[in-house]
Formats: C-alpha cells, sequence, structure tokens
C-alpha cells in the first residue's frame, strides 16, 4: 500500500515522481528569459521566413521544457510521451495534408507581382 | 450478507447476491447509477428508438421515391428527410451503437473487471448523448435540417432550417464518444488481470482498443469544424465563406478529417463483435489471431490518412487526388486480411446456426460486397462518374447498414441472455435475421446498378427509366423496416416472457461467459480464471442452450451435472462460510499463471 | 502498457484497508487508481491537441498564402499586452506544478497558495484578455464580416462603413469586402486633389455641414437642409511627421474640431484605377500618394511595372469617391448631418481638358528635382504600408485570431473554475500524499492551456 514519507527530499517509495523545487525553479526561470528572448528577436530583422523560423524554435524550446519537467514526462511512462507525440504527429499529418492540396491552388491575391504562382503539379487537364 | 432473492428466477444468475438489474430499484437509481451495464442498457434504449426514428426517416424518403416527382411531399421536405435519417443514423446510431451499447455493459465483463476505468465519466457520457440526442431532435419541429448529414458550405451557412442547434447537438455527441474512448482505453490498459497480456485478449476488446484511438483523435476535428460552422453563421466569422477570404473547400477538409475515421469507428467495433461470434458458432480459435489484432489498430491508423477521397470532385487539386486514391487503396488491405482470417476460422469449424451466427455469415458476404465497392470508388477515373450517385448510396449502406448495423443485431442476441438473463425467440430470430438479409440486399442492390447509370443521390426526382429500380428499393426498405421492428418488438417482449438463459448458452470461452446470467454489480461473485483464448475443449453442450466447463478428465454428463450443482453448493458454502477470512485467501485461486481448473474444483479437492 | 496484478472483486466491497476516502472502489489501491487517471487526462490532452489542431491549419494556411495579411494585420495586437500574458501564464503554470509537489509532500499551506496563486494570474490573464478584445471592439477591429477598422494598423484614421469609430464622421463608406466605396457623396467632376508637386494647386474648397430631416420620396431617401454652417478649420494631418496642405503658421498638435481634411485614401474623385501607394528610388518620378488614373488594372500595374528603380508600389486600386474627412471630437454619430464641400477650379491656367487634371510639370529654374519633399526612408515606407487601409481580406486574420485566442481563453476560464474547486477541496483538506490525482491532473490540463499559448503569442502577436 502507498505509504506517505514526511521527507521531502526522497519519495521515491509514493505513488509518483516528485519534480524537484530546484527543477521546477529552473524550468519557470527559463521560461520567462526564453519570452523576454523571443520578444527580442522580433526588433531584429532577418528576414521573414527566418525570423518566423527563430520564433517557432524559442516556442518549441519552451514546449518542451514545460512537458518534460513541469509535466514530468521525462519521470513518466513512456506511453505517455507516445500518446502526447501520437497527436502531434496527427496534428502534423492534417496540417500537411490540407497544406498540400491549398498550396496547389492558383494565388488569387496579387501581392508581388514579379513573384507568380507555382504552376500546379499533375497532368494538364484536355479541355481547353 | 446478502440474500440470494432470485437464484430461484435466474437459471444461472448470481448465488450470493442479486444480480445488477435487481440490486436497487426505481426509476432514480438507474438515472443516478455508476454500473457500467445499467449504463449500456440505458444507451441500448436510446439506441434503439433512434434507430426506429432514422428508420422511419428512410421509409419516408424511399416511399417519395416510389414515383417520378412528387409522390407523399414535395422537395424541401424531402431533403429534410434524407438528411435527418443521415444525421440521426449516423451520429445517434452506428457511431455510438456497438461501442456505447454493447461495449459499455460487455467490455469490463469480458476483461474480468468490475467496471470501466471511471464509472462517473461514463455516466456523463450518457446524459451528453442524451443532451446530443435531444438538439437534433428538436431541430425537427423547428424546420428539421435540409443541408444533407455532411453539413456541406457553403449551403449550411445560408440555409433556413436551424442549422445552429443541430451542430450543437453535434459538438456534444462528439464529446460523449470522446469520453467513451478515452473510458475504454484507459480500462483496457488498467484493469486487465493478471494472466491476460495484450496477445490473450479476445479480439472484441482489440477491436474496442483501436475504435477508441480514433475517437480519441479524430473526434475534436469534428468539435471544432461544426463550432467554427455555427461560429459562422451566428457571427459571420468568415472562415468558410469565399465573399469575406474564406474556403469553403477547407470545410469539407475539417470535416473529412473526423468523418472518414468515424465510419472505421463504425465498422471496427463490428468486425470485433464478427470474430467473437465466428469463433464461438465454429467452436474453432480465430484463425490468425495476431493478424487481425494487429489489422484493427493498423486500420484504425491508416483511416488518418484516407480522408480527402470524399472530396475528388469537390475542387481538391490533382495532387492531392492522387496520393489520397493510392492510399485509399492500402486502407483495404486490413479489411482484407481480416475477412480471409474469418473464413479459414469458418472452415472445417462445427459450424451452429443459431441467430447470432446467421447474422455473421450475412456480415462476411454484406462487408465483402461494400468493401470492394469502396475501392471502386477509391480509383480516381471511376469515381468522377460514380461520386454523388447511387452507387456511393448502396456503398456505404453496405457497409454501415449490411455490415455494421447487421453486426450489431447479431452480437444484441449473442449477448442478449448474458445481461438480459432472459432468451429471445430462436425461431422468430432467425426468421427476421432472414427478412433483414433479404429486404437489405433488396433495396441496395438496385441502388448500385442504377448508381453506375447515371442516377445521382439526394434527387428528389428522376429520370423515368430508373423506376423499376426506385421501386424494387423502395419494398425491400419495407421489408427491411418490417423485419427489424419486430426484431425489436420480441426482444423487448422477451424480457418478461422469455425463456430464462443459461451462464453460458453459446458454449463461449471467453471470461464474460464465466460470469453468471445477468452479472451481479460488480460483475463476478469469484475472481474469474484466465485461461487459454478460444479454447473450447473443456465446453460441453448439457442442453441445446446450456453449455458447461468440464475439464478433460471427467466422463458421463449426468455425472457431470450432479458434480456442478454440489460444486456450486459446495462453492456458495465455502463463501458463505467464510467471511473476514475469505478476503485475505481467496486471491489464491487466482495465481499468476493460467490454470485449467475452475474454482469450484479446486475448493474441492482433485476429481 | 502495464498489467496491473489486479484481482476480480467479488464480494470484497470494505474500505477499510484504503487510505483515503477518496479511493474508488473498483481499484485495487491509490496507486492504481492514480496510474488510471495520469493515463486517463494524457488521453485527454491528446483529444485536446488535436481540438486546437483545426484552427492551426486555419492559421498555417492563410499565413502561407496570405503573408501580406498577417504583416499589416498584427500591428493591430499590442505586443506588451501579450508578452504580459505569456509571463502571467508560466507563472501559474510553475505555482501548478508546484501545487502538485506541495500535494505530495503534505504541505498543505503552500499546497492552497499555490492553488491561490495560480487562480490569480488565470484572472490577471483573463483580465488583460478582456481589455484587448474590448479595445479591438471599440475599434471595429473584428473578425469577418464586422471587421471595419477605425484606425489603420498605423493609427491613422480610416474611413468606415459603419461611422461608429468614435470621433469621426464621413460621408462615404467604405466597403472593405470589395475594397471601394459603397455609397456616398461624390462631387461628380469636382476633384479635391493633394498634388504634391505643385502645393495649394488643390482646388479651393468650402466645407458646409448641413443640417437637415431625412425624409422618403418615390421610395428614396432624401435629405432636406433645414440649415448650414462652414467647417472654416483644417484638421492636422501628420502623416509621417509631415503635415501636406495646412496653411502656413498652423501648429498640428492643436486641431480645433470640427475640422476638416483630405483623406490621403483615394485620391482624386476620378474613376478608374490608382496606384495606393508610393515608388522608392532616386530616379522614380511617381509622385507621393499616387498617380492615375488607369481605365484598367491592367494598365495600372503595366504602368507601375515601368517604373524606374526598385519599384514597392504594391497595389492597383479603383477609386471613386472624394475624401473630405471632417473630424469631430466626440464619439456620438450626429444624426441629421451631412457635410458638403464646394469647390472651384484653380486660378492657375491648365492645359486643355479637365481642369484638375494632373500633369507633368517641367523643372523651375534653379529646382533640382520635381519632388519636393525629401523621398521617405525606409522606416517612413513601412509606416505609410500600415498607414493605408487593410490589404483585401485582413479581416481572415482577425477571423482566426479571435477564433484561437478565444477557444484558449475559454479553456483559461474552465481551469479558472476547475482549480476554484480544487482550492475548495485542499482547505477542506481532501489531499494527501496518498490521493492528489485532481491536482496533477489539473495541472497537466493547465500546462497545456499554457504550452498553446506558448504557440499563440509569436504566432499572433510576433510576426514580423
Amino acid at each position: 500500500m502507498a505509504t506517505a514519507h514526511h521527507d521531502a527530499h526522497d519519495d521515491h517509495h509514493g505513488i509518483s515522481h516528485v519534480a524537484s523545487a530546484k527543477v521546477l525553479l529552473g524550468t519557470g526561470g527559463s521560461l520567462l528569459f526564453l519570452t523576454v528572448v523571443t520578444v527580442l528577436a522580433t526588433k531584429v530583422d532577418f528576414g521573414p521566413s527566418i525570423n518566423l523560423a527563430l520564433a517557432m524554435f524559442i516556442a518549441a524550446v519552451k514546449a518542451t521544457l514545460v512537458v518534460l519537467f513541469f509535466m514530468h514526462l521525462k519521470y513518466d511512462k513512456v506511453f505517455h510521451t507516445v500518446i502526447f507525440v501520437g497527436a502531434i504527429l496527427a496534428g502534423a499529418l492534417f496540417v500537411g495534408f490540407t497544406l498540400m492540396d491549398t498550396g496547389q491552388y492558383q494565388e488569387t491575391n496579387i501581392w508581388d507581382v514579379d513573384r507568380p504562382p507555382p504552376a500546379p503539379i499533375g497532368p494538364r487537364p484536355i479541355s481547353g | 450478507m446478502a440474500t440470494t432473492n432470485n437464484s430461484d428466477k435466474w437459471q444461472d444468475g448470481p448465488v450470493n447476491e442479486p444480480d445488477f438489474l435487481n440490486v436497487t430499484k426505481g426509476l432514480k437509481s438507474w438515472l443516478i447509477t455508476l454500473d457500467h451495464k445499467r449504463i449500456g442498457m440505458m444507451y441500448l434504449w436510446g439506441i434503439l428508438i433512434s434507430l426506429l426514428v432514422g428508420g422511419a426517416f428512410a421509409l419516408l424518403v424511399r416511399t417519395e421515391l416510389w414515383s417520378t416527382g412528387k409522390t407523399i411531399v414535395d422537395q424541401d421536405t424531402y431533403n429534410k428527410f434524407f438528411t435527418l435519417h443521415g444525421a440521426v443514423m449516423v451520429f445517434l446510431v452506428i457511431i455510438p451503437g456497438i461501442p456505447a451499447a454493447l461495449g459499455n455493459i460487455i467490455l469490463p465483463v469480458q476483461l474480468g473487471a468490475p467496471d470501466v476505468a471511471f464509472p462517473k465519466l461514463n455516466l456523463s457520457s450518457f446524459y451528453l448523448w442524451i443532451a446530443g440526442a435531444l438538439c437534433l431532435v428538436i431541430a425537427i419541429p423547428f424546420g428539421g435540417l435540409d443541408t444533407g448529414w455532411t453539413l456541406y458550405t457553403p449551403y449550411s451557412l445560408d440555409s433556413k432550417s436551424p442549422v445552429l442547434l443541430a451542430v450543437i447537438g453535434v459538438f456534444i455527441l462528439g464529446f460523449s464518444s470522446i469520453f467513451t474512448g478515452l473510458n475504454f482505453l484507459v480500462t483496457i490498459h488498467k484493469f486487465r488481470p493478471q494472466g491476460m497480456g495484450w496477445f490473450q485478449m479476445p479480439l472484441n476488446l482489440w477491436a474496442m482498443y483501436a475504435t477508441a484511438i480514433m475517437q480519441v483523435l479524430a473526434t475534436p476535428v469534428l468539435g471544432i469544424t461544426v463550432a467554427l460552422l455555427g461560429a459562422e453563421r451566428f457571427f459571420d466569422i468568415g472562415i468558410f465563406d469565399p465573399t469575406l477570404g474564406g474556403d469553403p473547400v477547407l470545410f469539407q477538409h475539417f470535416f473529412w478529417f473526423y468523418s472518414h475515421p468515424a465510419v472505421y469507428i463504425m465498422i471496427i467495433p463490428a468486425m470485433g463483435v464478427i470474430s467473437e461470434i465466428l469463433s464461438t458458432f465454429s467452436r474453432k480459435p480465430l484463425f490468425g489471431y495476431r493478424f487481425v489484432a494487429y489489422s484493427s489498430v493498423s486500420l484504425a491508423l491508416l483511416s488518418f490518412l484516407v480522408w480527402g477521397h470524399h472530396m475528388f470532385v469537390s475542387g481538391q487539386s490533382r495532387l492531392a487526388n492522387m496520393v489520397f486514391s493510392a492510399l485509399t487503396f492500402t486502407v483495404g488491405i486490413p479489411s482484407a486480411i481480416k475477412v480471409f482470417n474469418w473464413i479459414a476460422t469458418l472452415y472445417k469449424g462445427d459450424i451452429r446456426l443459431k441467430t447470432p451466427m446467421l447474422y455473421a455469415l450475412s456480415f462476411l458476404l454484406l462487408f465483402t460486397i461494400g468493401g470492394l465497392t469502396g475501392l471502386f470508388l477509391g480509383i480516381l477515373s471511376v469515381d468522377i462518374h460514380l461520386h454523388d450517385t447511387y452507387f456511393v448510396v448502396a456503398h456505404f449502406h453496405y457497409v454501415m447498414m449490411g455490415s455494421t448495423l447487421v453486426a450489431f443485431l447479431g452480437a444484441l442476441h449473442y449477448w442478449w441472455p448474458k445481461f438480459t438473463g432472459r432468451m429471445y425467440p430462436e425461431s422468430l430470430a432467425k426468421i427476421c435475421s432472414l427478412g433483414v438479409f433479404f429486404g437489405f440486399n433488396l433495396t441496395f442492390l438496385p441502388q448500385f446498378i442504377m448508381g453506375s447509370r447515371g442516377m445521382p443521390r439526394r434527387y428528389w426526382d428522376y429520370d423515368p427509366h430508373f423506376t423499376i429500380y426506385h421501386q424494387l428499393s423502395t419494398i425491400g426498405a419495407f421489408v427491411l423496416g418490417i423485419s427489424l421492428f419486430v426484431v425489436v418488438v420480441y426482444l423487448v417482449m422477451s424480457l418478461k416472457t422469455g425463456a430464462r438463459a443459461a451462464r453460458n448458452p453459446w458454449g463461449g470461452s471467453s471470461l464474460e461467459w464465466e460470469a453468471p446470467s445477468p452479472p451481479p454489480l460488480f460483475n463476478f461473485e469469484t475472481p474469474p480464471v484466465i485461461r487459454e483464448l478460444y479454447d473450447y475443449s473443456e465446453l460441453v453442450q448439457v442442453e441445446e442452450y446450456r453449455w458447461e466447463r468440464r475439464p478433460a478428465t471427467t466422463e458421463t454428463t449426468t455425472a457431470a451435472a450432479e458434480t456442478a450443482s454440489a460444486a456450486t453448493e459446495t462453492a456458495s458454502a465455502a463463501t458463505e462460510a467464510t467471511t473476514a477470512a475469505a478476503e485475505t485467501s481467496e486471491p489464491e485461486p487466482t495465481p499468476a499463471t493460467t490454470t485449467d481448473e475452475p474454482p469450484t474444483d479446486t475448493q474441492e479437492g482433485d476429481k | 502498457m502495464s498489467e496491473h496484478p489486479h484481482a476480480g472483486h467479488g464480494d470484497d466491497h470494505g474500505h477499510g484497508h484504503h487510505g483515503s476516502p477518496f479511493i474508488q472502489h473498483h481499484y485495487d489501491d491509490a496507486k492504481h487508481q492514480f496510474e488510471a487517471g495520469k493515463l486517463g487526462i494524457w488521453i485527454f490532452l491528446a483529444q485536446e491537441v488535436l481540438f486546437f489542431s483545426a484552427l492551426f491549419v486555419a492559421y498555417i494556411l492563410y499565413r502561407h498564402h496570405h503573408p501580406e495579411i498577417y504583416a499589416y494585420a498584427h500591428k493591430y495586437l499590442d505586443t506588451k499586452m501579450g508578452a504580459i500574458n505569456t509571463g502571467v501564464l508560466i507563472v501559474s503554470s510553475l505555482t501548478a506544478a508546484w501545487a502538485v509537489r506541495a500535494a505530495q509532500l503534505r504541505q498543505q499551506k503552500l499546497l492552497i497558495a499555490c492553488l491561490a496563486t495560480t487562480i490569480a494570474c488565470a484572472f490577471g490573464f483573463l483580465v488583460i484578455k478582456y481589455f484587448e478584445y474590448t479595445h479591438k471592439i471599440h475599434e471595429q477591429i473584428l473578425f469577418g464580416k464586422r471587421f471595419d477598422p477605425c484606425v489603420s494598423s498605423g493609427g491613422t484614421p480610416l474611413l468606415t462603413k459603419s461611422n461608429e469609430c468614435p470621433g469621426t464622421k464621413s460621408t462615404v463608406q467604405w466597403d472593405f469586402a470589395t475594397s471601394s466605396p459603397k455609397e456616398g457623396s461624390c462631387f461628380g467632376d469636382v476633384a479635391i486633389d493633394l498634388d504634391p508637386k505643385k502645393p495649394n494647386v488643390q482646388a479651393d474648397c468650402k466645407v458646409f455641414e448641413l443640417t437637415g430631416s431625412t425624409t422618403f420620396q418615390d421610395g428614396k431617401e432624401v435629405f432636406v437642409e433645414k440649415g448650414r454652417r462652414e467647417i472654416t478649420a483644417r484638421c492636422p494631418d501628420p502623416v509621417f511627421g509631415r503635415d501636406l496642405g495646412l496653411p502656413p503658421g498652423t501648429d498640428p498638435s492643436k486641431t480645433s474640431y470640427p475640422c476638416w481634411k483630405t483623406n490621403h485614401q483615394p485620391h482624386v474623385c476620378k474613376g478608374g484605377w490608382y496606384f495606393t501607394w508610393y515608388c522608392e528610388g532616386d530616379s522614380c518620378a511617381a509622385p507621393f500618394g499616387g498617380e492615375g488614373p488607369f481605365a484598367t488594372q491592367q494598365a495600372c500595374v503595366d504602368a507601375r511595372r515601368g517604373k524606374e528603380g526598385s519599384g514597392t508600389v504594391t497595389e492597383c486600386a479603383p477609386s471613386h469617391a472624394s475624401g473630405i474627412l471632417v473630424e469631430y471630437g466626440d464619439h456620438d454619430v450626429r444624426e441629421g448631418v451631412r457635410i458638403t464641400a464646394e469647390c472651384k477650379a484653380p486660378a492657375a491656367p491648365v492645359a486643355e481638358g479637365d481642369p484638375l487634371e494632373d500633369k507633368a510639370q517641367a523643372l523651375a529654374l534653379g529646382q533640382a528635382s520635381l519632388a519636393t519633399e525629401a523621398p521617405l526612408t525606409k522606416a517612413e515606407r513601412k509606416n505609410a504600408l500600415y498607414a493605408g487601409p487593410p490589404p483585401e481580406h485582413t479581416n481572415m486574420f482577425f477571423t482566426i485570431y479571435f477564433a484561437m485566442t478565444g477557444l484558449h481563453g475559454i479553456h483559461v476560464l474552465i481551469g479558472v473554475f476547475i482549480f476554484i474547486w480544487l482550492l475548495i477541496r485542499a482547505i477542506k483538506g481532501h489531499f494527501t500524499p496518498d490521493y492528489f490525482g485532481p491536482i496533477d491532473f489539473a495541472a497537466l490540463y493547465w500546462h497545456i492551456v499554457d504550452l498553446i499559448w506558448i504557440f499563440l503569442f509569436p504566432l499572433l502577436y510576433l510576426i514580423h
């Protein structure tokens, strides 16, 4: 039967792993720091796609910290990670296939005339 | 100690405590129950009523199509008939059908567990189903729904019918489905007994597991899709409206991302119960167990990759069309593996043609037809001609009705004695199963023909040369409808007038047949013994609807019957005698490994 | 994938051997219940990820295909508020995770403090969100059909079709769905023209405010004038820090209401297609603010292409209406008031044809270039981009913005209620190291909510 240990440090006999204060504070602090970094990064102009990639990379790092430490996935059963990653993969599948499809449509909003949309993939229809 | 006030009434009910139907009385005890079996039964009544409602709409559709032009109603009303038929059947009957009704009743028992992991969540799922059903039903007097059950934009944005109310209902039903799937996943992970590893689980449980994966991953997308549709109707947010910058085909992507896995949510539980029924009534283990188990899960995962095949002619790009068509071919492979394994199970089996088996055999034929015609529709060039024709209608009725509903009826008859304690009238049931089979084929085979000849679906009027097909179809629909109605009637009547059922009327080998009929509140009076899967060697038929488990050493049936009754008395005496002590020593008969001996025999000493 | 050594419960109904009264009957022990609950909540979180996925799909699609909308529209969002919200949620995530630790270690007071802080932070998030939303509602920066901004993303006032913006009243209705004026008083051939090539060459105008009432004659609405007064003050038009066309000596910071000014978008009341932006480059001779009219959009595009230098002129838009904007200092929508302008052609002689048509003018002796102002810097060009009306279908950005932040906000609100319930239970002492599942699971839910915001913040607020 699970019994309670009043020792703040040793809880490996308890129901589940107890997060250490250092880890929690460290993760929280890193997250706040990274938030500042990501805001400052937008002030510098690397070009739109690089700025986006940088912002997403920092967001991914923050998300990993939250998931591993705040949500205990590092200390948890592997199957829980499988569930979470599986859901993200399903979402990525959804995005990928839909983007593949809509990317083929002709652009209808002419923003830059010097950069026409790419030709769609596939055989041309027979009719004119 | 609980008195056994019903062991004289049930043939094989629980000995030491009341069965779950009688443990508490009164309407309130049902409405706030946490017992999965009661929740499942409440679902069952709701689903059967919805089946009759959806079926009534179907008969109205087919009546209108008896002749060209107006037969009974005008076009707008006809649109409402087929929409409501579709919405009620898909969301209230076929998607919840086997998992929510039969799964809730049988899954924990078959697993050897006392209940599902989250009983309160289970009850919430049921009340969410009721709320969603009420939303859909209340939409009817407010003008019904006329967009087609697929709710395509832009019409669903402009329709004067109460789309908002209907999509609120669908949203709520989605969460009912998600919570049921969540419950089943955790139950199968956490409540399998020692000795039942993943590959010692009955295939029905594999099917429920695969279904639950899809319910949890796909249904939220339906939820957000209908929420966006509702927001668009109410607030003009513009996401699906091209005049405001939105994209109507995006709605179709969102909708079918759920609705394709949804059709596998419908069929995989059906495949699971068919595996059980075929095995039991062939007296043979299911052939290729691992292949069938893997194919259930792989079908669930592959189902997420093919949704674009519903959109071949909707303006989807050529690239996406080719990709989705190719992936659609792969999704037929696991289903084919299963069909081959089922047929191999039948081969050289000791076939018993009871009603569940008749439904299972119908399933084999009808599912093969439905599955193959799906492949035709997956071919791009063929689909250009067949899309939105009656060919599609016939295809999905063969898989949704000819397969899922037939399997539902088979499973209902199979497990009816277990959870009601009553037998249904077998001869009448057999006649009705033939009526269902005959009526179904008469309804939908002509639809393949007229679809390939160009009859479009959802049309109120048609070219006169299709009339003969429509009329055959309508006659078939009424034969089918009457048979289904009679099925519901005799099942309801059997609750009062049916013969008492034995613990194991069919000689099934899985754990639910070890439990009393009907089971007590927490399913088992003594912990069930985990045996080898699909092992029929010890099951002996004592009467036509009564099988008993004898180890290989016992000889005659009469001696076995005497021993069996003596063993039951000793077991009840033993359990009555040892109260507090039994709590610590009782776990002993359930060792870490499987054993061939039933608990009663160990208490009696060796034989 | 774990097998629990679970014995079937026959008649084992006793609760005596359970530590916490909240361990349910069908579970073997506290650990069994906790593990089942943990698995359950992770499956629920997987479902939540998929629930938001459709909105991320919509976001990614629109951003990929219409980046200009995102570049323009994100300036309507306040990055500072978004960053504060991010910080608030991170802190609340920390306190939620700490609450789990406190419950595991039987630190009752700390548990209550952490739960309370989480609730407070969540509340703070919602309050900031409330301010953001009400500001947008006030400025009509909404979703779909209701996108009708009063100010451009650079802050300059715009014509709106609903006339519900604070402090302005205009006679011309602008339809953003079709990017054209819907109705209004076009002054026919009389053009109010702002020509930087020749300061003050514009027609001499008087702006009148008419009071009266509307009646219906022959099924059409007719305005019956009862009186008029002239509005003599001209508003400063502080675009790029330079005001154009004010009488010399006017202090742009002192505005007296009501005042009138020409709207720089569009410029002239002639039919046809115009450049709506400007051309950069030293040798580019296009005037600031627009050139035209061209008969067709293609002609406009072709002409634009033919310009020297690196043209960043980006749009050709039709213009049919004049732009007199009258500003009132209050927020009332003035009923029964109409604005009209009476203009006289300039006295200076012009070539034959339309007396107000723009014509190229020769350099005068001693004049180095035709440009009367210095070319705009990159930053000023960017500001000009944001000063004008939104690109077509900018409403879609806000559809996605409100859908994503709204759905997220609903989840935050639900989280507030869940944590209040937990706080009450914690105060009652329900949670022990044996039974802290509800706190752990609610904290996991809360972390997913935080995680989604971690992605929403850069995607919506930090677009470059």
